[in-house]
């Protein structure tokens, strides 16, 4: 379960980047986040991932008090969490392999683990052929989906994504959120801010609307 | 987190990294090699400095003269207790014949002792002494104490080089200990450089692999082997280059010991001195990478 109970966000000698946000994403299920650029999504993301700090309210995660969390506990607490980004975040100097095997290493993972478990989440996203690659070579999805299986080899709690079609065309866009739904549909809770609002219709998912940092007509679906 | 294989990754991830940019590698091991090896080569040419100066126990003689009414005995336990006593090289009693002839033969007075009709010198006892072996004060209470020995009436000694050689000694020591604490400063600083452009160079790889939740040990942990890996080869190293100039130097020294008639080798590096210059190297450059990724870190991660 993520909540966020009155949160607000806001930097030294700026406006309000998050105002009094109160939202609820209950364990398992999958949301959309909307809103135009500027309204807050990535900040609440980089919350989500402890990234920045709460100026002032609760956020709530799988029971964890994110909000006041000590700094040593961070780490582990990232390690419950699979993150996705629009620019992908690979290693250019590492193959396909070691981007995704990067998300177990810091785990303390065994060197044959890591080879079935990546060799897994890379089949999952279909690039099973394409482990000895490196990142230059493929085209901007499969780059997206390195990222993505890098995100979910180590089956996190929870996954979130920051704008992941972004610089991805419609087709490729939609194969994309398909493989977060499938991860949906094994019991990860998933949180993607998109504003590719053709998406978002098809999809039918729950949505939190953000508008100048406030959250506005959240759409309550069943996925 | 801290089981083995993490640490053998990051291990093998350090000397990866450094063997990406051998040139870079070794420039950085030979800096570090260079300052290591002045400080460790002047104390070693303290050593064996030293080493010379002890050899020169001719300098600090001590005379005992005995006394007139001195038993036998008294000689005896006198002469025990002074090849007993710290420091001392040589004992050598000089008779009063013995001395009478030396006299005569160095001072040309014959003639004038003949009318004295007796044999006025006395028997004395010849103390050679390692000028370095206690400090100028130990040294005069030892030969205080001798002086007040049953069948002793008196000593003679020139104590004062000792003090004045020992005070330059001391002076080499302590400015070589302060050349070696900025080199050391040196040697931190050229790693923590170094190590602050891999982590510029890295800094995508850090940024990543703390979003995905790795630790600060984690992150840090391949610098650190990086800096203890060029540290202990620089150790290393510094060790051939004290050796290899010593080499050097020991055939003109041998030359210059010949015209003086007599022979000196010169001390290099022990065993267990290497090896704790190697491991003081290794400390060095563990301490100058993990400052400069310690402040990196602290700047940077959350």
């Amino acid at each position: 379960m993520i909540e966020f109970i009155n949160v607000t966000k806001h930097y030294p000698g700026r406006h309000h980047v998050l105002r009094e946000l109160n939202l609820k994403l209950p364990t398992g299920q999958m949301a959309l986040l909307t809103g135009p650029s500027g309204a807050g999504k990535s900040t609440l993301l980089k919350l989500l991932l402890r990234l920045e700090d709460v100026s002032h309210g609760t956020l709530m995660v799988n029971g964890v008090d994110v909000s006041t969390l000590k700094k040593r506990h961070i780490p582990a607490y990232r390690r419950r969490i699979g993150v996705v980004f629009q620019d992908h975040k690979l290693l250019m100097d590492r193959d396909v392999f070691n981007n995704v095997a990067l998300t177990l290493q810091v785990s303390g993972v065994s060197g044959k683990q890591i080879q079935s478990r990546v060799r897994a989440a890379l089949e999952k996203v279909g690039l099973g052929n394409r482990i000895h690659n490196l990142p230059a070579t493929l085209s901007g999805g499969e780059q997206q989906r390195v990222g993505i299986a890098r995100a979910i080899v180590h089956t996190p709690e929870i996954l979130l994504a920051d704008e992941p079609t972004g610089n991805l065309d419609g087709s490729l866009s939609t194969e994309i959120l398909d493989l977060f739904r499938d991860f949906h549909q094994h019991g990860t809770t998933v949180l993607v801010a998109t504003h590719d609002q053709s998406q978002v219709e098809r999809l039918g998912l729950p949505v939190f609307h953000l508008e100048q940092g406030m959250l506005q007509n959240s759409k309550e679906k069943s996925a | 987190m801290s089981a083995l294989h993490i640490r053998r990754e990051a291990a093998q991830n350090a000397l990866n990294t450094l063997l990406k940019q051998p040139l870079a590698t070794l420039m950085t091991i030979f800096a570090l090699a260079i300052v290591l090896a002045l400080p460790v080569g002047l104390f070693a040419a303290l050593n064996n400095l030293q080493q010379l100066l002890g050899q020169w126990r001719d300098q600090a003689q001590i005379s005992l003269f005995i006394h007139q009414d001195a038993t036998e005995q008294d000689i005896q336990q006198l002469q025990k207790q002074l090849q007993g006593s710290t420091g001392v090289v040589n004992v050598r009693y000089v008779g009063k014949e013995a001395a009478l002839k030396t006299f005569e033969k160095n001072a040309g007075m014959t003639a004038a002792i003949k009318i004295l009709g007796e044999n006025p010198l006395p028997a004395s006892f010849i103390v050679e002494l390692n000028p370095l072996s206690e400090s100028p004060a130990a040294l005069q209470a030892q030969v205080q104490k001798w002086a007040r020995q049953p069948g002793v009436a008196s000593a003679q000694s020139d104590l004062h080089w000792v003090a004045r050689l020992q005070a330059i000694l001391a002076l080499g020591k302590r400015a070589v200990w302060i050349l070696a604490i900025m080199l050391a400063v040196g040697a931190i600083l050229v790693m923590g450089n170094t190590i602050r452009l891999h982590i510029a160079q890295r800094r995508d790889e850090i940024d990543i692999a703390s979003l995905v939740g790795a630790t600060r040990a984690f992150i840090r942990r391949p610098f650190l082997y990086q800096g203890l890996i060029q540290g202990a080869i620089a150790g290393i190293l510094a060790w051939i280059i004290i050796a290899i100039t010593i080499a050097i130097l020991q055939g003109p020294v041998d030359r210059l010991a010949t015209l003086y008639g007599t022979r000196f080798q010169l001390l290099g590096l022990t065993g267990l001195e290497g090896l704790i210059l190697i491991i003081i190297s290794a400390i060095l450059g563990w301490l100058g990478s993990r400052l400069a990724v310690g402040q990196h870190l602290d700047h940077t991660f959350s």
